[in-house]
C-alpha cells in the first residue's frame, strides 16, 4: 500500500519506455466476494511498468516479455502476485486487510493469526458493545464471554461493575482483571472517595472500541507478569482507514424503570401498618390506653397514606449520541469520533452525563518508519445517592419511612421536621437540597514510533499516558439531614491518577526452514511505568442558613485540610516466542520479570513465564479426507503468573507514621509492621482446550477446561497484640479454581434472505480455600473463609421455621441441625449455607436475520448462588425497628395457634431476635433474565444510494426486560456483586431504547 | 540490532532506584527515632496513644467508676458500657467484648510506643533523658492499667498471673502472662527511673518529675507498701511545687479543658484537644447532658454524700433524664472544640494517699491530710478514729475521686464487695469481690493468636 502513491508515478513515466518486445495481458481485479476493485495497482514486479484498474475492475497492461509477475495492489487489500506465465486473461481475487483482521486476535503485546494460538483468548468485536444503554464496557461484557462474570451491584449510572474470570484467586485483593487499553495497563474502578460508588472506565465511550481480548490462561497472561492472575483485557480502539472519509451517526434514545420488583416486598400503606402495628403492640402486652397512644404517635388519623417508594423511583431517560469520521490516504489515516451519553437512574437523585472526544492518526513517515498518534478524552458528570444504611439514601427512606410521614407538608412545601419523619431523613426533600456531585475527566492516549530494521524485525517504542481526575462535591444543608447537627456540612475532594507507561518492543520474524515449514517469531521487551496518586481533601461546617451556599468557601468552621499522594512503579523486562511447524504444531514460550516499589527488598523483583502448544489436526494430511471438520485445533498450556492487588502502595516497610499528634503538635507512632519478603500472589494456570467446527463452520465448539492454584496469598496474619500491632500482612495462604467453558454456536439455517445464528456458552468454576494461616478459619461478617470450602460460603444460623403453636422464630440449636429452639442460638451454631458465587452461568443468542430485518436476544443465565438480604431484619422483622415502615411479606405473620407461615408472631419491638442474621434472610440466586431483545431494520441500500448514505440501521431494543428468579422470596434484583448481599442500592434498570445507525 | 539490546538492558539496570519509593507520609523507624527531635515527636504519639477510646480517652475513667457504686446507666442509653453496668457471674463482658480487647491493644501499643523511646540509641542530654523520663512513666501507666484490670489485685495475691511484659520491640513475640509481683516491680523501677531522668516540667498533660512519683505513691498504695506510699506522696505535696485547689478554685478548675502550665492541683492529666480528640466517642460526650450522649448519671447514694455547703456537689447539677429525676456529671462539660481533658493524677490525692497510708499508727496525720480536703471543698472536717477513720477516708476519695476511674480500684485492693444503689440493675445491685466479672477476659483475639496466653485466660471465663 505505501507504495502506491510512488507506483502511480511511475506508471505515468513508465508509458515512455514501452519497449518493442511486450504483450498485453487483460484481467479483472476483484475483492473475495467478486465485486470489481478499481484503482486497483497492477505492476510487473522488479519494474516501474504498470496499470490500474477501471471502474469495473478491469485493467491491460502491456508487459515485457521478460516479465513473469504482476503485484497487484489496492487500499484496504492485501498486495498480491501473479504469476503471468503465457496467460492472458487474469482475474485476480484480493483479500481485504478487514478480512485479514478478522484472522488476527490481538493479544499483549501485539497480534497473533487464530491458529497460531496456543492460548484461551475470547475476543470480542465493536458490534457486540456499541450502542448500549450501559455507562461503561465492563458492563457490556455479561455473558458475552463464557467464564467472565460481570456483576452489578448498583443499578446507579457509573457504577462500578464486578468482573471475576475463571474464579476469584485472592482473598484480601481485588479480582478484577487487567486492562490495557491500545498498549497501557490502565487504573481501573472506583477511584472516588466521597461517592458510594464509581467506575474509571465509564470515561471511555464503549463506541471507541474496535476490539476486546480476553486473556484467559498462562499462555495469554503470562506476558503481563505480576498482573495477570485475575485476567487481562485488551482493548483495543477504532483506527482510521485509508480512502474517502466515511461519516458515521448513531443515536439511542429510550427509558428505563426497575428491572425487578416483588410484591412481597412492596412497602405496607398507611392502614397495613397501623393495624400490624396495633397486633403488635396488642402482642407486646400493652394496655389499651398506651396501643392508642403509640399508634397516635406514629400517625393513627393523620389521614396521610404517602407511598415512599413510589416517590423514590422514576422512569429514567436514556439518550446517546455518536459521530465519527474515518479516512485518509495511503500514507496517512485518521478516525475522529465524539459522543454524549446521558443515563438517569431508575430512583431520584442518581444520574450521569458523558462528553467524550476521540482522535487517532497514524503516519507511514517512511518506507520504515511509522507513527501513531492517539487520544482519547472523556468527562463525565455523575450525581449518585447515598447506598446502604444511611437515612440519606433514597431507597432506605422507601422501604422505611412510615407511610403515615408524608414527605410534604399540607401546603405542598417539604416536610423537614426530623420528628414527624420518626427521625429518618426526607430524602425526596434532600434530592433537591443536598448535592452528591461526581466530575470525573479522563486522558488516555499515546504516541508511537515503529521502525522496521529489516524486513522481519520491527522495533516499536511507544508512551502512553492514563490520565484521571475526580472532583467529588457533597453538601449537606443545615436545616435537615446529614448536615443539621452541624449547621450544614461541605465537602471537596480531589483525587488525580497520573500514570504513564513507556514500552519499547522488538519483534522478529524468521523462517528457520527455506520453504517457511518451520518458522519462528519472537518478541523482547521492556517496560517502566509509574502510577502517581494526588488526594486533596477538605471540609468545612457551620454553613448561613441557607440551601445556596453549597461549596466549603461558605462554611465557618473547616474541619479536614489535607493532601497526600500514592505512587507505585514498575520496571520489567519481557519476551515471548513461538514456534510453528507447517501451522500444523505451534510452541509459544513467555517470560516476564517485573521489579515493583510495591514488592519487598528481599522480593524486588518476580519472573513469570508460561508455555503453551496447539496442534492443528485440521492441517494434518490424515484429515485432508475428513470434509465435514473444517478445524479441529488442540491446544494447552501452563504457566505462573501473579496479582498484587492485595499489597498496599508501602506495605513491605515497617512505618513510623504521623497524625498522633497531642496538643496539635505532631507525633509519631509505629504504624506497620511491614515484611521485608512481602510479594505478589501467586497464580499457576493450566488450560486445555479443543476447537471443533463442523459442516462449513454451521457448528463451532470451543470447550475448556483449567485449573489454576493460587497462593502465597496475602492474608492478615494475626499478631499478639503484646507486641503493640493486632496484625501483619504475610504471604501465606492458597486457593484454587477448577472449571469447565463451553461455547457452541451453531447456524441451523443459511439461506440467500435467512440467516439463523445461535451462540451458547457455559462456564462452571469450582472455587476452594486450600490452605489458611494455622489452618483456622477466618470469620467476615456473613462468610467464612475455610479450609476445603469454597470462598465467599455464607455461614450463618439455621432457620428452622415457625413454631405452628406459639409462633415463635425458630433456628437449629447446633450446626448438626438436631434440635429446634425459639432462642437465638450462640455463634457455634452457625452453618455453612451456600455460596455468593454462581455454580455455573452463561448465555444464550439467538440471532435471525431475514432480508433487511434483524432480530436478536440474549438470555443470561445463573445458577447456584444465594443472595443475603441484608436489611431484611427492618423490613421483614417480626415488629423490630416497629417505627419503620414493613414489606407485605409481614402480613403473612403467624396469627393464632395452628398457623402455619414462616412469618413469626408481630411484636411490637421484635419477636425474639428474628431480625438476626439468619438463613432465613438468604435467598436462592437463581436467575434467567432476557438481557436484551432486539429487532433491527436495515434500510434498503438502493433506496439510501440516492441520498448518498451507504447504510442505515433502525433498531428497537430491550435491556433486562425480564427476570425470572427461582425463589419466590427473592427480595430485590438477583444481582448483587460478587457478595451476593443487596444493599438498598439504586435499582438496575430494565431499558427500552430505540437507535438509529446512519454511514454515509 | 545490538544495539537496541544494549540500550534496553542499560535502561532497566541504571533504574534500580524507579522501582524504589517510600511514603509519602510515613518514615521507617530508623528515620522516625534518629534525633533527639525525632524522639519528642514520638513522645507526644505515645501521649496521644493514652487518649484511645478504649483506653484514657474515655473507658479507663469510665470503667473505674460504673463498675462501681458511682456512675450508671441511664435507661435512655446508647448501649455503650452495658456490660459493665450490669454485671455478675452470669451477665457481662466476654472475652469478645471490644472495649476489654481496646484496652489490652491499646495499653500495649503504647508500650510499644514507650519502649521505642526508652531503648533509643540517641545520646544522653537533658532533654533525650527528659523523653525517656517520661516514656518510662507513661509505660508504668500503661502496666498499671492492665495490671488492675486484667489480674487480680496485689494486695490478693502477688503470685498470681499479672499481664505479659513486653519491654522491647518483637512482632513475633507470644509472650505468657508475668506474675503480678513482676508487673509491679516493673513500675515501681520505671517510675524510679522516671523520677531520676526527668528535670522539666513542660504542662499538665506531660509527665514530670513529681507526676512520675505521684504515680508511684499510687502504685505502692495498691501494693499496700504505705510506707513508701507515703514517702512518695509527701515528696509530691512538698517538693513538687503544685499549688492545691481550693474552694474558690473549683468550679473554674473544673470547667477549664485547656491544658495549663500554673501547676495548679494537675499533675498529669491525657488532653484532648480542638483538632486531636475523639469526637463524639470522647468521655464528655457520655457524661454531658448537651450532646447525644449523656448515658452516664451520678448514682443517688454518692449525690446523697455531698452536704449542700460542699463545692464539688455544684458538679452534680439536677434533671430529668428518661423520665427520671437524676443527677448529672458535669466533671467532664466541654463537648465542642478543646474538649475535657482526662484527669490522671492530682495533687489531692497525693494528701488522700499520704492520709490513709498513716494508717494505722498515725491518726494525727491520717486526719491532718484527708481535712486539707474537706477544708478546701466547704465540707464539714472529719474527726473520727480508728476503723470509721479509716472508712472515712475511703469515702472521701470516693467523693473527691468521683468519675476519674478511680472507685472501682479501691474497691478492688480493699477486696470489698461493691454494694450500688437502686439506680443499678437489680441483677448486680451487689457485687461481691468474688463475682469472676471484676477481672477483665484475656482478650480473644489474643487468646487465638498467642498460645502461650491460651491456658492462662482467668477463672470463669
Amino acid at each position: 500500500m505505501r507504495k502506491l502513491v510512488t507506483m502511480l508515478l511511475c506508471v505515468v513515466l513508465a508509458i515512455t519506455q514501452i519497449a518493442a518486445q511486450t504483450r498485453t495481458v487483460k484481467g479483472k481485479v476483484t475483492d473475495s466476494k467478486s465485486n470489481p476493485v478499481p484503482n486497483a495497482s497492477v505492476v510487473v514486479k522488479g519494474t516501474t511498468t504498470g496499470t490500474t484498474s477501471d471502474a469495473n475492475g478491469d485493467f491491460s497492461i502491456n508487459v515485457p516479455a521478460s516479465a513473469k509477475v504482476l503485484v497487484i495492489s489496492s487500499l484496504n487489500y492485501t498486495s498480491q502476485e501473479v504469476s503471468i506465465g503465457t496467460k492472458t486473461n487474469i482475474t485476480v481475487s484480493l483479500v481485504s486487510t478487514e478480512q485479514d483482521l478478522q484472522e488476527v486476535v490481538v493479544v499483549g503485546y501485539g497480534s497473533k493469526k487464530k491458529s497460531d494460538l496456543t492460548g484461551s483468548v475470547a475476543t470480542l468485536k465493536a458490534a457486540e458493545i456499541e450502542n448500549l444503554p450501559f455507562s461503561s464496557v465492563d458492563k457490556a461484557l455479561q455473558g458475552k464471554v463464557a467464564g467472565l462474570q460481570s456483576v452489578a451491584a448498583s443499578g446507579q449510572p457509573g457504577a462500578s461493575q464486578n468482573i471475576i474470570i475463571r474464579g476469584i484467586s485472592s482473598v484480601n485483593g481485588s479480582s478484577n482483571p487487567l486492562w490495557i487499553i491500545d498498549g497501557i495497563p490502565v487504573n481501573t474502578g472506583d477511584a472516588s472517595r466521597l461517592q458510594t460508588t464509581s467506575n474509571l472506565l465509564s470515561t471511555l465511550n464503549p463506541n471507541d472500541i474496535e476490539s476486546i481480548s480476553v486473556l484467559k490462561d498462562a499462555a495469554s497472561q503470562s506476558i503481563y507478569g505480576s498482573r495477570a492472575a485475575n485476567g487481562v483485557i485488551v482493548v483495543t480502539t477504532k483506527k482510521g482507514k485509508g480512502g474517502k472519509t466515511k461519516f458515521r451517526f448513531d443515536t439511542e434514545v429510550g427509558q428505563s424503570n426497575t428491572a425487578y420488583t416483588n410484591d412481597k416486598y412492596k412497602p405496607l400503606s398507611a392502614q397495613q401498618y397501623l393495624d400490624i402495628t396495633r397486633e403488635g403492640l396488642v402482642n407486646a402486652g400493652q394496655t389499651p390506653a398506651n396501643v392508642t397512644a403509640t399508634l397516635t404517635a406514629l400517625g393513627l388519623g393523620n389521614g396521610i397514606d404517602f407511598n415512599w417508594l413510589d416517590n423514590v423511583v422514576r422512569n429514567g431517560t436514556q439518550q446517546q449520541y455518536n459521530v465519527s469520521a474515518s479516512g485518509g490516504n495511503d500514507k496517512t489515516q485518521f478516525f475522529l469520533s465524539g459522543g454524549r451519553f446521558v443515563q438517569d437512574g431508575t430512583t431520584i437523585n442518581s444520574r450521569l452525563t458523558r462528553t467524550n472526544g476521540n482522535v487517532n492518526i497514524t503516519n507511514q513517515a517512511t518506507d520504515k518508519l511509522k507513527l501513531g498518534f492517539s487520544l482519547n478524552g472523556g468527562a463525565v458528570n455523575q450525581r449518585a445517592p447515598l447506598a446502604g444504611g444511611a437515612f440519606g439514601n433514597p431507597v432506605l427512606s422507601s422501604y422505611f419511612l412510615l407511610p403515615t410521614y408524608s414527605a410534604y407538608k399540607a401546603d405542598g412545601t417539604y416536610n423537614l421536621t426530623s420528628a414527624s419523619l420518626g427521625g429518618l431523613h426526607n430524602t425526596i426533600a434532600l434530592s433537591e437540597l443536598d448535592k452528591r456531585f461526581l466530575r470525573q475527566a479522563s486522558l488516555r492516549g499515546s504516541v508511537y514510533g515503529e521502525y522496521k530494521i529489516l524486513e522481519n524485525l520491527k522495533f516499536k517504542s511507544q508512551y502512553g499516558v492514563d490520565y484521571n481526575v475526580l472532583e467529588e462535591d457533597q453538601y449537606n444543608n443545615p436545616l435537615h439531614g446529614d448536615g443539621a447537627a452541624s449547621s450544614g456540612r461541605a465537602f471537596s475532594y480531589y483525587t488525580r491518577y497520573y500514570n504513564w507507561v513507556w514500552t519499547n518492543t522488538l519483534d522478529l520474524q524468521q523462517n528457520i526452514t527455506r520453504g517457511g515449514d518451520l518458522s519462528f517469531n519472537a518478541q523482547i521487551g521492556y517496560e517502566a511505568q509509574k502510577s502517581s496518586g494526588y488526594f486533596s481533601s477538605l471540609q468545612s461546617q457551620q454553613f448561613p442558613p441557607t440551601t445556596t451556599l453549597t461549596y466549603p468557601a461558605s462554611g465557618a468552621s473547616p474541619t479536614t485540610a489535607s493532601a497526600t499522594i500514592s505512587e507505585y512503579s514498575f520496571a520489567s523486562q519481557f519476551a515471548s516466542a513461538a514456534v510453528n511447524y507447517q501451522n500444523r504444531f505451534v510452541v509459544s514460550g513467555s517470560f516476564r520479570r517485573d521489579g515493583s516499589s510495591k514488592f519487598s527488598p528481599n522480593n524486588k523483583y518476580g519472573n513469570f513465564w508460561s508455555v503453551g502448544g496447539t496442534w492443528n489436526v485440521d492441517r494434518e494430511r490424515f484429515m485432508e479426507n475428513v470434509k465435514f471438520i473444517t478445524q479441529l485445533k488442540l491446544r494447552s498450556s501452563y504457566g505462573v503468573n501473579g496479582s498484587n492487588t492485595a499489597i498496599g502502595n508501602y506495605d513491605a516497610l515497617p512505618l513510623y507514621s504521623f497524625g498522633s499528634n497531642y496538643n496539635q503538635l505532631p507525633g509519631s507512632a509505629p504504624a506497620n509492621v511491614g515484611d521485608p519478603n512481602l510479594t505478589w500472589e501467586l497464580n499457576k494456570p493450566f488450560n486445555v482446550g479443543v476447537d471443533v467446527s463442523i459442516l462449513k463452520n454451521r457448528i463451532s465448539l470451543t470447550a475448556e477446561y483449567y485449573t489454576r492454584t493460587s497462593s502465597s496469598l496475602l492474608l492478615s496474619v494475626p499478631l499478639s497484640r503484646t507486641s503493640g500491632f493486632a496484625s501483619a500482612t504475610r504471604n501465606i495462604g492458597t486457593l484454587k479454581n477448577e472449571g469447565i467453558e463451553l461455547n457452541l454456536s451453531v447456524v441451523p439455517v443459511q439461506t440467500k434472505n435467512f440467516k439463523w445464528d445461535i451462540d451458547f456458552n457455559f462456564a462452571n468454576n469450582k472455587n476452594t480455600v486450600v490452605e489458611l494461616p494455622g489452618g483456622a478459619d477466618i470469620a467476615n461478617g456473613n462468610f467464612i473463609i475455610r479450609q476445603g470450602v469454597p470462598l465467599n460460603s455464607f455461614f450463618l444460623r439455621e432457620w428452622a421455621g415457625v413454631d405452628p403453636a406459639t409462633g415463635d422464630p425458630n433456628w437449629y440449636a447446633d450446626n448438626v441441625r438436631g434440635t429446634k429452639t425459639n432462642v437465638y442460638p450462640g455463634v457455634n451454631a452457625r452453618v455453612l449455607a451456600g455460596n455468593a458465587q454462581p455454580k455455573y452461568f452463561g448465555s444464550l443468542n439467538n440471532t435471525i436475520t431475514f432480508k433487511n430485518f434483524t432480530l436478536s436476544a440474549q438470555l443470561y443465565y445463573n445458577y447456584g448462588n444465594m443472595v443475603y438480604d441484608t436489611w431484611g431484619g427492618y423490613y421483614t422483622g417480626a415488629g423490630f425497628g416497629a417505627t419503620f415502615n414493613k414489606v407485605a411479606r409481614v402480613l403473612d405473620r403467624w396469627q393464632k395457634a395452628g398457623d402455619v407461615t414462616d412469618i413469626p408472631k408481630y411484636i411490637y419491638g421484635g419477636n425474639k431476635n428474628f431480625q438476626s442474621a439468619s438463613t432465613f434472610y438468604l435467598q436462592k440466586g437463581d436467575f434467567v433474565r432476557l438481557r436484551e431483545i432486539q429487532i433491527g431494520y436495515n434500510l434498503p441500500k438502493e433506496v439510501l444510494a440516492k441520498a448518498g448514505i451507504s447504510s442505515a440501521n433502525f433498531y428497537v431494543r430491550g435491556t433486562n426486560l425480564f427476570t425470572w428468579v427461582k425463589d419466590k422470596n427473592l427480595a430485590f434484583d438477583p444481582e448483587q456483586g460478587t457478595n451476593s448481599a443487596s444493599n438498598l442500592n439504586v435499582f438496575i434498570p430494565k431499558t427500552v431504547t430505540v437507535g438509529l445507525s446512519v454511514a454515509f | 540490532m545490538l544495539l537496541v539490546i544494549v540500550l534496553l538492558v542499560t535502561a532497566s539496570s541504571c533504574k534500580k532506584t524507579f522501582i524504589e519509593l517510600n511514603s509519602p507520609t510515613s518514615l521507617t523507624p530508623e528515620q522516625a527515632l534518629g534525633t533527639e527531635a525525632d524522639l519528642q515527636v514520638a513522645l507526644r504519639g505515645a501521649y496521644a496513644g493514652l487518649r484511645g477510646v478504649d483506653f484514657y480517652g474515655r473507658s479507663m475513667p469510665i470503667w473505674g467508676d460504673i463498675m462501681a457504686d458511682n456512675a450508671y446507666q441511664s435507661a435512655l442509653n446508647t448501649n455503650r458500657y452495658t456490660f459493665f453496668n450490669d454485671y455478675s457471674d452470669t451477665k457481662g463482658a466476654t472475652a469478645g467484648d471490644g472495649n476489654v480487647s481496646g484496652l489490652w491493644a491499646s495499653a500495649y501499643s503504647v508500650i510499644l510506643r514507650a519502649n521505642n523511646i526508652i531503648n533509643t540509641t540517641v545520646a544522653s542530654n537533658a532533654n533525650v533523658d527528659q523523653y525517656r523520663g517520661e516514656a518510662y512513666a507513661i509505660r508504668a501507666l500503661a502496666y498499671f492499667a492492665l495490671v488492675r484490670h486484667f489480674a487480680k489485685p496485689y494486695s490478693d495475691d502477688p503470685a498470681a498471673l499479672g499481664v505479659p511484659i513486653v519491654t522491647t520491640y518483637n512482632p513475633d513475640l507470644k509472650p505468657a502472662r508475668n506474675k503480678v509481683s513482676e508487673v509491679y516491680t516493673l513500675m515501681v523501677d520505671d517510675l524510679n527511673k522516671a523520677y531520676t531522668l526527668m528535670t522539666k516540667y513542660t504542662n499538665s498533660s506531660q509527665f514530670s518529675k513529681y507526676a512520675a512519683k505521684a504515680l508511684q505513691a499510687k502504685v505502692y498504695l495498691n501494693m499496700g507498701d504505705k510506707t513508701n506510699a507515703k514517702t512518695a506522696a509527701l515528696d509530691v505535696i512538698n517538693n513538687g511545687g503544685f499549688t492545691s485547689l481550693t474552694a474558690a478554685s473549683h468550679a473554674s478548675y473544673w470547667s477549664n479543658s485547656v491544658v495549663t502550665t500554673s501547676k495548679l492541683e494537675t499533675l498529669f492529666e491525657v488532653s484532648s484537644d480542638a483538632v486531636a480528640n475523639l469526637a463524639f466517642d470522647a468521655l464528655s460526650y457520655l457524661y454531658s447532658q448537651a450532646g447525644n450522649y449523656g448515658d452516664l448519671l451520678c448514682a443517688d447514694d454518692l449525690y446523697a454524700s455531698f452536704e449542700a455547703t460542699d463545692v464539688r456537689k455544684a458538679l452534680y447539677p439536677t434533671g430529668v433524664r428518661a423520665g427520671l429525676a437524676a443527677a448529672f456529671v458535669n466533671k467532664y462539660p466541654v463537648i465542642q472544640g478543646d474538649l475535657s481533658d482526662t484527669k490522671v493524677l492530682r495533687l489531692s490525692e497525693m494528701y488522700l494517699i499520704a492520709a490513709e497510708a498513716s494508717l494505722p499508727g498515725n491518726e494525727a496525720d491520717a486526719l491532718t491530710y484527708v481535712n486539707y480536703i474537706t477544708s478546701r471543698r466547704g465540707a464539714t472536717a472529719i474527726a473520727s478514729t480508728g476503723a470509721q477513720l479509716f472508712e472515712d477516708i475511703i469515702t472521701e476519695r470516693r467523693k473527691e475521686l468521683a468519675f476519674e476511674g478511680d472507685r472501682f480500684h479501691d474497691m478492688q485492693r480493699l477486696k470489698r464487695n461493691i454494694v450500688r444503689s437502686t439506680n443499678y440493675p437489680a441483677t448486680s445491685r451487689t457485687v461481691p469481690y468474688t463475682v469472676f466479672r471484676r477481672l477483665f477476659p484475656i482478650p480473644q483475639v489474643e487468646v487465638d493468636a498467642n498460645p502461650q496466653i491460651k491456658t492462662q485466660q482467668n477463672a470463669g471465663y
